[in-house]
């Protein structure tokens, strides 16, 4: 019998195009997902180099005043992308994923973006995760609408009854037929991309897969409800996609608009004010105001006292300091705003599978919002080394010569991805359990009728 | 041609739709989901614009009132920009989302327009906005097929057909009746999304012009869009032997049009016309600045050259005897480089934008969902073409800042080098006033229809294709 089934499935020209198809979208998607990494690590390569000669050259224009140099000089923190980034783009391509910046004001440097094509975000990338998470689920559907209709609407579920022990034994066997395909597609795009973008097959990868492949299994359950009611081919048609529509498109999307306007973050651009004025006023102000505040942010340079002239680096930079000082409170409320906006959707994304899965792809891929906040804050750290180091080196007017300049080198932020299995995979198997099983029961219990 | 049968049909179709019991909960969700997208989106319009507009008129305020200074100063205290919405941004996000909404001006650099939505999504972004126009470009053509994809087949299945060619009908009634049914059961839809717009247009008339003619422009081609789904669905079904085959084909087709095609196309076209890096850009950017004469080098030949042409010509031993500041004539040159030197690779920036956008642009003449959208996006002034003009707005602001100022040093400041205690040198604060406020001037209608001609022209295309077939189609259909 299962043989038999086997072959049926094999034989039927749409369900094998379906999956032909989808293996070459998923390829497409694993090259797109490679050029974009590559792109990027291109990007983060090269900056090494800039670096090496942007320092040098400034040093040779600018030998006699340390003040003056490093007004100039640019230093860069790297977030490197991690390999699962090539399946799961997420948050990579609006955030910047190299920040230069100079020891001056951090306020109006940190939040520069990268350079990108606002209709590719519009449209959204082809990544794997968009196979995933919006084209298997459509050849789910596909695959399994009419698994019952189908011999009901062309006569053969009597003879079925009649030869197979129960219906729902018969059902399964399908649906178990069909689940092997996808699962073989899935698994062939996987075996490639950990091939072709040297996966590491490490806890990570492990949990991306569980997930991707619990996501599937959440549509082989809805699917095995909606067949439970026992309807026309036509109607289950239109409930599945439906089923679709709101979970990948209409809820999410609506979910977005009501954080969006539940959270406004208008300390973005208060932030933005905050800093210049705080830095440019000063220059109209007596210098003690600054001097007094520099000096209470940092005691250990009041051994520094303000040299008798109209201009000096010590003020200039006290007044860039003041800049990021008086404009902290904005950008922490910033951060506290964004850090609720997630909160939010983690909540809700209990409730929708493919918002879990997007996120649970983005977190494990180094790619989300949170990723973003850390690597804020790595450069605020970096950029406060560096203060730290030149500040002293600038107010004792030290020479441009004596310093190794060579040593300053591009540096690294790793992204912390903790793989928390239970809050990954439990989301996603309660659900499936629960619509599964009440479709099973539903079946169990209504007999099948012929 | 005969009204009276089309008529008949159409209005069968109507009573027989209006009793299904499908209609009302699909019309129901409807104007639901529009309630929610219109609230949601009025109110980010009105939310955001106030507060852009709080902002900048601060920013104003903080400029105008700075005290005495020297001009230079100013040119890097700068100015703040914020991108005010379009008042139909609220029907059509379109790149709204995606493109920055604040950018710090000052002299000699091009900073990025920072802190767009998508910066600050937690990933929610990624599956797309709500707004009117995507209920009216995704949802509605979905629910229409559903309710137009059985609208021939039924009565081929229940055998009424061939009564009703019996009764003298022919396939031209029978399709235009169909058509004319559903697109009136489409108006069912439609009406609430234009009761909206009148209402929130009257509300934002005084804030730009031109909005009722774009308005118009907007209903106008979302109605023809309309039609042609009501078309699409009914000649499919046409052509469909069972009604599972008819709405198995619509909702392959509106999976193809609506989700497949613009995201791959799109994909494509980005892979195809790779775009530089932001390091990359700047790095060649640099590249050639040094290349022309690079300001901040004191031996660059370049300007060299300039101020020994200058002495030769005001017959001077020093730059001090000039009779005009040196560095401010130095800045301005400085500045005018550079800018030149920014523009051009931002221009091939954007050039290199516009060819990742052209496959998809142009698969509208495959895809009237693609042509429509383009034209939706560029009325609401929220399209592609606008946000490459706000930029060039901005630049051309931050450009005669610069510039004003670097003028101001140049008559104003003396030439004499101070001493180490001395007062630096200052102009009065009456010049800041005169520098005028930054002020954003959308497209006009003209330019937004000609930068759309390509999407006007593949909808047009599109209905006259789908009526000839319709007329093609009920000479060559069969009954049974």
């Amino acid at each position: 019998m299962y043989t038999l089934e086997i072959k049926r499935f094999l034989r039927s020209k749409g369900a094998m195009g379906g999956l032909v198809l989808l293996l070459v979208v998923g390829c497409l998607s694993l090259l797109i997902g490679r050029q974009f990494v590559a792109k990027q690590q291109q990007a983060q390569a090269e900056i090494a180099q800039f670096q090496r000669e942007h320092i040098a050259r400034n040093v040779r224009y600018h030998q006699d005043e340390m003040g003056l140099l490093l007004y100039y000089l640019r230093f860069t923190l790297v977030n490197p992308n991690q390999p699962l980034n090539a399946l799961s783009i997420g948050q990579r391509d609006v955030q910047n994923s190299i920040q230069s910046v100079t020891i001056r004001g951090l306020e109006n440097q940190k939040y520069d973006t990268d350079l990108h094509n606002p209709m590719n975000l519009l449209m959204g990338n082809l990544d794997f995760s968009f196979v995933v998470i919006f084209l298997f689920p459509l050849l789910i559907i596909a695959l399994t609408y009419n698994l019952l209709s189908e011999e009901k609407e062309e006569g053969t579920l009597r003879l079925v009854a009649t030869q197979a022990r129960s219906t729902l034994l018969f059902l399964l066997r399908k649906m178990s037929i069909r689940i092997l395909a996808v699962f073989t597609v899935l698994l062939l795009l996987l075996g490639i991309a950990v091939l072709a973008l040297k996966l590491p097959l490490d806890n990570t990868t492990l949990a991306f897969v569980a997930v991707a492949g619990l996501y599937l299994l959440f549509w082989f359950a809805l699917s095995t409800w909606v067949i439970s009611w026992q309807r026309s081919s036509g109607l289950n048609a239109v409930a599945l996609l439906s089923f679709w529509v709101v979970l990948t498109l209409v809820f999410p999307a609506a979910l977005n608009a009501y954080l969006i306007n539940r959270y406004p973050v208008p300390e973005a651009l208060n932030t933005m004010i905050q800093q210049r004025e705080g830095y440019h006023e000063k220059w109209d102000l007596p210098k003690a105001v600054t001097m007094d505040k520099f000096y209470a942010h940092y005691p250990q340079f009041k051994k520094y006292p303000l040299p008798d002239k109209t201009f000096s680096w010590l003020w200039y930079y006290a007044m860039q300091q003041m800049g990021d000082d008086e404009s902290q409170q904005a950008a922490l409320e910033l951060k506290q705003k964004l850090q609720q906006r997630e909160q939010a959707t983690a909540f809700f994304a209990y409730f929708s599978p493919s918002i879990h899965t997007q996120l649970a792809f983005n977190r494990l891929a180094a790619a989300d919002l949170q990723q973003q906040l850390q690597y804020w804050e790595a450069t605020e750290r970096f950029h406060e080394k560096l203060r730290l180091y030149f500040y002293p080196r600038i107010f004792e007017g030290s020479e441009v010569k004596v310093e190794k300049w060579d040593s300053f080198r591009v540096e690294q932020f790793a992204a912390e991805v903790e793989v928390n299995w239970a809050e990954v995979v439990w989301p996603l198997v309660l659900i499936s359990l629960l619509v599964g099983g009440v479709g099973l029961w539903g079946l169990e219990r209504r007999q099948v009728l012929v | 041609m005969r009204p009276s049968p089309i008529l008949l049909i159409a209005w069968q179709f109507w009573r027989h739709t209006l009793k299904s019991g499908v209609l009302l909960p699909l019309l129901g969700l409807f104007c639901l989901l529009l309630a929610y997208a219109t609230f949601t989106g009025w109110k980010t319009y009105q939310v955001q614009n106030k507060l852009r507009k709080h902002y900048q008129a601060e920013v104003r305020h903080e400029w105008e009132e700075s005290p005495d200074k020297h001009p230079h100063r100013m040119a890097h205290y700068g100015y703040l920009v914020f991108r005010l919405k379009h008042p139909l941004s609220a029907f059509d996000y379109g790149l709204e989302s995606y493109t920055g909404n604040a950018v710090f001006l000052e002299a000699h650099r091009q900073n990025t327009v920072n802190f767009s939505e998508a910066s600050f999504s937690t990933g929610l972004l990624r599956f797309g906005d709500i707004s009117m126009a995507m209920l009216l470009q995704v949802v509605l053509p979905l629910m229409l097929f559903f309710l137009g994809f059985n609208s021939i087949t039924s009565e081929r299945e229940q055998g009424t057909l061939k009564i009703l060619f019996s009764q003298g009908v022919g396939w031209k009634e029978l399709l235009w009746g169909k058509t004319l049914g559903l697109l009136a059961i489409a108006g069912l839809f439609f009406l609430p999304v234009v009761l909206t717009l009148l209402f929130l247009t009257a509300l934002a008339a005084a804030e730009q012009s031109q909005n009722w003619l774009r308005l118009g422009s907007i209903l106008g081609f979302y109605g023809a869009f309309i039609a042609l789904l009501s078309l699409v669905a009914v000649l499919v079904s046409a052509y469909s032997s069972s009604s599972k085959t008819a709405l198995v084909r619509l909702i392959g087709l509106w999976l193809l049009w609506a989700i497949v095609l613009p995201r791959s196309t799109q994909a494509l076209g980005n892979y195809w016309h790779p775009s530089p890096s932001k390091v990359e850009f700047e790095a060649r950017v640099e590249q050639d600045l040094i290349k022309e004469g690079d300001s901040h080098n004191p031996d660059d030949p370049h300007y060299k050259a300039i101020k020994d042409s200058l002495l030769t010509h005001y017959k001077v031993d020093s730059v001090q005897q000039l009779p005009f500041n040196y560095s401010g004539f130095i800045m301005s040159e400085g500045e005018r480089i550079s800018s030149e030197i920014y523009n051009r690779h931002w221009h091939k920036l954007m050039q290199v934008y516009t060819q990742q956008n052209r496959l998809a642009e142009t698969s509208a003449l495959l895809n009237p969902f693609m042509a429509l959208k383009n034209l939706s996006m560029g009325l609401a002034g929220t399209d592609f073409h606008a946000y490459v003009d706000f930029q060039q707005q901005v630049e051309t602001f931050r450009y005669q800042l610069a510039q004003r100022m670097n003028r101001l040093q140049m008559r104003y400041i003396s030439n004499q080098r101070l001493g180490p205690q001395d007062k630096p040198y200052q102009i009065s604060r009456k010049y800041w006033r005169e520098m005028p406020d930054w002020q954003y001037q959308y497209l006009n209608l003209g330019q937004v229809i000609q930068q759309q001609v390509l999407s006007i022209l593949a909808l047009l295309f599109w209905l006259l294709a789908l009526w000839a077939l319709l007329f093609y189609s009920s000479k060559k259909l069969r009954v049974i």
